[in-house]
């Protein structure tokens, strides 16, 4: 056995290793190089790789029989992975690939051809439109807005604009030799369509539609280098000997906004008293609505954070570098900050004041296969075929051709594949100690919605089951409470608003909390999928699940049944604990005007009522904490088994809320055979019948209660006397005791 | 076993155990404690003996159970003179011994503890002085003012009544004192000026922890102390004879443990907010935690720390383990500077919340009404502003009175079972007073206008009980 077990663990190995030659040897030669000043970390960048290698492989070859695509690399130290497939963009003769930023179009150019590819929905199956243009150099590409034109940069003065349906040709050209053309990008603010950047200055063009440029404003600046990107709509003009003062310009729908010129911040050593900004130092970032722009200062290993606000511009602080190249992507909103000679990402949320990362730098993930087929055989077959030219051996991770395309897409242009950038939520989750914060964090997600949603409701539960202080999970219930207010009140959370079925969580992740949820939600699941097809646009049953959820917002009836109904049968003896936090809760619920499932106030009584807290029982109901409901007072009722006090107050809400049936058979079932007598007769209750009183009086064995109801019927009913009712009952009277007169 | 008989002016006050003083010549040993003190000892003996004749005669009656009139428990019995305002006496005897048990466990325990009841008459005499001095207004020793006490009950507390969203602020703070206690769970209540907004007690212990409260604990207790104070000083009989008896029948080896936790005046608001008091400074004087006040629960049979934290109106106690404490699990410095961090900052802000929405002392009147609604299940009650009551004709009240009377006497014919009762009396003064009571409910009501029918009165009395009392009295 044992052997058997180490032979398949040597072997295992080898395969590993086989896969991972390349990285293994890079990390040898660098270890023997420096063997005689080895330090620690001296070959992690090679190490690093070797590692991220070994991983990938063996995610690939034992994949676990349960894993979904959730499961797949969550156990893997990474916190932001690519994921296979990728899209292709492999062309025969292709001389370039461009990105699109405003069309999100990834271009390949040959000589005489345009392809384009959508990556908006990132499907791998797509096809290229194909255009033909007129044979010459191409330096950048971009279509217009409405995609009916294609401009061409063919040299540093020249631009060619061809139309897609007419065929039209144009060519706008600048003054040759006193100044040169930078770059240029379509604009769609009500000023200007296409804007061209060059040396002294961007001028501003209208477009109509027949093609014919109009100048209508320059503004003149000498610029050494330009960014822009399509989602700030800002575009970044950089002058001076260092490239450090920078103009920008905000060309969007509500006109051409100058922001005020400012100094980025340059550390200066000895070695290098003047360093120079290029334009690949500077990034510009869009997240949650607001834009910044994040500069790399090389000499003092820092990334400047700076935000643009309409008359200002502000430093921000700074994050630390580990690399002496560097690129950033944006996924939901967080800023992936990649360590390039060190193969790590760092995630940072720039929401919050701490600029602490997310997470620690761990390296990027290269995830093989989406699904739930990740067999082997599946695998192997992948590895395989043909197309497959990008399976792990050919990956290389942070490889020198990468292009990191705003927001969040890689360009891998050795392979000719395009890469979408993913956050690891599980991942992340498992690695973060502060709970609340990573509920903040959960919460702003808006990418993998649901995912993050489910997350939340895990840590919710795991703090509930640890037996957190519950002050800690207060907050913690606080943050969701919150999230969720806020996101109904911003609209985000619109699925939920008409429907009773707010449960419109997917119950086929194999997650084991899922059985408990499953079993909570009962009958509502199909309810809920109707509602699901209903409210969405037609999409893969993947993407289904996966968009029905705009906002990782929980709503209050979705912790009553997902948290603390789930927690309540392992926790019967922590009674006293989840009456503090339920309590909590409702605070929470009620100072954010929320409502929420009545059964919540069922179970604070069954608890309450458990651990025989009589006084807070009667507190929580006099004083409305526990809104009165049928549902309620019967399960008063129940619980006043073991004290008739909390009976009485089960009584007491059935009279407030005029349900006189139940109150009429709860007051004869206590033996009140007169007080319910005289209140079905006060309230002119007629649903209840005589022989309920009848009934209950006898079963009680006590004559002179069934005598004395026996009367108060022959003179409240006239005729009563006469009634088979009366005889039957009037003559067990008899038969029992003759000494009691009617 | 106790009496009291108010015959004449003066009140005589007298607690005694059968057991004790069996033969002939030592029949003095069965008095614990006798009021006033200074009455000889053969009058004292006559009372007593008086007392125990009519307690063994009506026994010849009644073997299983003593005579109405006689409060049982287990073994300790409290009996009264069929006087007039006995419904009253009683109450106080009741409430006297509860809170004696409550500070010093019950007398039955202390006797065996101690058989020679030296310890038990040490502590029994200033209690019971330091609780009737509080009691009396007045150089002679009266029965407080029925015009005061007719719509009021003795062994019940007052609630606030609270909207939803301040009583979950409340509760969540109830939460927060928990958990200052570490693990342990410890009980807490919480007063507004003399009204109980929160307790986590059962309802005994909350009555007696509240009614002593209310008397020592509350802003409203602190800022009358000096008043009530600078009467006693003045008056004669009370403040004498408390010297007095705490010396006079002891043996002084007993003298260091005697604590009198109802002397007035010995609690004062600390800079930390937390109450402060040297009664139980004498206990020790080891560690500081063994001077901190502490009472015994009835539900757990557990003797508890006391602590008391105040701000503005809002009064907050603590009850501790003393078994966690004096094993050193948790100390009561601890909690204090926990109940400062996490509690203080939530306190003001309830306290403030309540203040906001309290509508003063006649908060709870309702116009043309003059009413006392009590819930024996809950031990709850509710009154008319006595200010209110007190602008009520003579013979209102006596009628009032009257109609109380019986059904007290009622009531404690049917035992422990619930009676459902309705009267309704013309006074002479034709104002129309009314009673109902149902399973454990008791409304009584004074309706003073002379035009009234029995019908109107009836009408009037439904739609108090719907609107105040959601419809728990119905009226014939």
């Amino acid at each position: 056995m044992k052997e058997k077990n180490s032979a398949t663990t040597a072997s295992t190995l080898g395969r590993i290793l086989a896969t991972c030659s390349k990285q293994a040897k890079d990390y040898g030669s660098c270890v023997a190089s420096k063997v005689h000043e080895i330090e620690k970390d001296l070959c992690l960048k090679q190490f690093l790789a070797l590692k991220s290698c070994m991983q990938h492989t063996v995610k690939i070859m034992s994949p676990r029989p349960s894993s979904s695509q959730t499961s797949v690399g969550s156990g893997a130290l990474s916190h932001a992975y690519i994921q296979h497939p990728s899209l292709r963009c492999n062309v025969p003769e292709s001389r370039g690939l461009f990105y699109d930023d405003a069309n999100r179009l990834l271009i390949c150019v040959t000589s005489s051809q345009v392809f384009s590819w959508e990556t908006a929905t990132f499907n791998p199956d797509v096809s290229p439109s194909v255009d033909s243009i007129p044979e010459g150099p191409i330096l950048s590409v971009r279509f217009s807005l409405d995609k009916k034109v294609i401009a061409v940069q063919r040299s540093d003065c020249e631009i060619q604009f061809f139309h897609r349906e007419t065929k039209q040709t144009l060519t706008h050209k600048c003054r040759a030799g006193s100044e040169s053309l930078l770059g240029f990008f379509w604009s769609d603010s009500p000023l200007c369509d296409l804007a061209v950047v060059k040396t002294s200055g961007m001028d501003l063009f209208a477009c109509d539609s027949a093609m014919n440029l109009r100048l209508v404003e320059t503004k003149k600046v000498n610029v050494n280098w330009y960014i822009y990107t399509h989602e700030s709509r800002l575009v970044l003009l950089a002058s001076g000997l260092q490239c450090k003062t920078i103009t920008g310009f905000q060309l969007s729908t509500a006109g051409v906004v100058r922001l005020p010129k400012f100094e980025m911040t340059l550390a200066s050593t000895e070695s290098n008293s003047k360093p120079i900004i290029s334009a690949g130092d500077v990034h510009l970032v869009t997240v949650y609505g607001r834009i910044y722009c994040v500069q790399v200062d090389m000499e003092a290993m820092l990334l400047h954070t700076y935000r643009f606000y309409r008359d200002a511009v502000v430093q921000q602080g700074s994050l630390p570098i580990y690399s002496s190249k560097l690129s950033v992507s944006v996924v939901d909103n967080l800023l992936l900050v990649h360590q390039i000679d060190a193969k790590v990402v760092i995630i940072y949320d720039l929401f919050v004041d701490s600029r602490a990362p997310v997470s620690a730098p761990l390296p990027l993930l290269w995830r093989g296969y989406q699904g739930s087929d990740t067999s082997p055989q599946a695998a192997s077959k992948e590895n395989e075929s043909p197309e497959s030219s990008t399976s792990s051996e050919n990956i290389v991770m942070y490889e020198d051709a990468w292009t990191f395309l705003v927001p969040d897409l890689i360009l891998d242009q050795t392979n000719k594949v395009l890469w979408r950038v993913h956050l690891d939520l599980e991942a992340i989750s498992a690695s973060s100690s502060d709970r609340t914060s990573l509920l903040e964090f959960l919460q702003r997600r808006k990418l993998e919605a649901n995912k993050a949603k489910q997350l939340c409701l895990g840590i919710a539960r795991a703090l509930i089951l640890e037996r957190r202080p519950a002050t800690q999970v207060t907050q913690a219930i606080d943050v969701l409470v919150t999230a969720y207010s806020y996101s109904v009140k911003a609209g985000i959370y619109k699925e939920l608003k008409n429907g009773k079925t707010t449960a419109t969580i997917p119950t086929n992740d194999g997650a084991s909390p899922d059985n408990e949820r499953g079993r909570a939600s009962g009958s509502s699941i199909d309810e809920e999928e109707e509602e699901v097809e209903m409210n969405l646009p037609s999409g893969s049953a993947d993407e289904q699940q996966e968009s029905q959820l705009s906002s990782p917002a929980i709503s209050p009836d979705e912790l009553y049944k997902f948290v603390f109904a789930s927690v309540e049968e392992t926790m019967v003896d922590e009674s006293d604990y989840l009456v503090a936090i339920i309590t909590e809760f409702l605070r929470s619920i009620s100072a954010e005007k929320l409502k929420v499932d009545l059964n919540i106030y069922v179970m604070t009584i069954r608890l309450l009522a458990r651990s025989k807290r009589f006084a807070e029982l009667s507190l929580f109901t006099t004083n409305k904490i526990i809104e009165p409901s049928k549902e309620v007072a019967l399960q008063l009722l129940e619980s006043g088994g073991q004290d008739p006090r909390v009976r009485k107050l089960g009584l007491d809400m059935l009279r407030q809320l005029s349900l006189h049936h139940e109150y009429i058979s709860s007051l004869v079932q206590d033996g009140y055979y007169l007080e319910a007598l005289r209140y079905a007769q006060k309230r002119k209750v007629t649903s209840v019948r005589s022989s309920l009183f009848l009934e209950a009086a006898f079963a009680s064995n006590d004559m002179q209660h069934l005598a004395a109801i026996l009367r108060v019927l022959s003179e409240l009913i006239p005729g009563f006397k006469e009634t088979s009712e009366y005889y039957t009952f009037h003559g067990l009277l008899n038969e029992t005791s003759s000494s009691v007169a009617v | 076993m106790a009496s009291m008989s108010s015959g004449d002016e003066s009140l005589r006050l007298c607690v005694f155990d059968l057991r004790r003083g069996q033969t002939e010549g030592q029949e003095l040993d069965k008095i614990l404690f006798f009021h006033p003190p200074e009455l000889d000892v053969s009058t004292q003996l006559s009372v007593t003996g008086l007392s125990e004749g009519l307690i063994t005669f009506t026994r010849l009656f009644s073997p299983e159970a003593a005579c109405e009139v006689i409060e049982a428990e287990r073994h300790s019995h409290v009996f009264y003179e069929p006087e007039p305002d006995i419904w009253m006496v009683m109450g106080m005897l009741k409430e006297v011994h509860s809170l004696f048990v409550m500070f010093h466990g019950s007398v039955r325990a202390l006797l065996e503890k101690e058989p020679t009841g030296g310890l038990t008459r040490a502590q029994l005499y200033p209690f019971i002085t330091d609780y009737l001095s509080n009691l009396f207004v007045g150089k002679k020793h009266q029965l407080p003012n029925f015009r005061e006490t007719t719509l009021s009950e003795r062994g019940t507390v007052q609630m606030l009544t609270l909207s939803k969203d301040t009583s979950l602020e409340v509760q969540s703070l109830v939460q927060v004192l928990d958990s200052c206690g570490g693990n342990l769970r410890c009980h807490t209540m919480i007063l507004f000026q003399d009204l109980l907004v929160s307790t986590t007690l059962s309802p005994n212990d909350t009555v007696n922890l509240f009614t002593f409260a209310v008397m020592r604990l509350t802003s409203q207790a602190l800022s009358s102390d000096a008043s009530s104070w600078s009467y006693l000083r003045k008056g004669t009989g009370s403040s004498e004879a408390s010297s007095r008896s705490t010396s006079a029948p002891l043996g002084s080896d007993n003298m260091h443990s005697v604590i009198r936790p109802l002397q007035n005046d010995k609690w004062t608001k600390g800079k930390d907010g937390f109450l402060v008091t040297d009664i139980w400074g004498l206990e020790t004087g080891g560690s500081p935690d063994s001077i901190i006040p502490a009472v015994w629960l009835q539900q757990t049979q557990e003797r508890v720390y006391l602590l008391a934290y105040q701000y503005k109106s809002l009064t907050l106690l603590l009850l501790l383990s003393t078994t966690a404490i004096l094993n050193g699990d948790l100390s009561v410095s601890d909690v204090k500077q926990q109940v400062i961090e996490q509690a203080s900052l939530r306190i003001m802000k309830i306290e403030e919340k309540i203040s906001r929405g309290w509508g003063g002392e006649n908060a709870y009147h309702v116009k043309g009404y003059r009413y006392l609604v009590v819930d024996s299940g809950l031990e709850v009650s509710r009154a008319s502003p006595s200010g209110k009551v007190a602008t009520l004709a003579k013979e209102s009240l006596l009628a009032l009175n009257k109609l109380r009377e019986e059904v007290d006497l009622e009531k404690s014919r049917a035992k422990r079972q619930e009676r459902d009762l309705e009267i309704c009396i013309r006074a002479k003064n034709n104002a129309w007073v009314i009673t109902r009571v149902t399973r454990g409910k008791e409304l009584y009501m004074a309706l003073e206008k002379a035009s009234d029918t029995l019908l109107d009165a009836t009408d009037a009395v439904g739609r108090f009980s719907n609107r105040y009392c959601s419809g728990a009295f119905l009226m014939d």
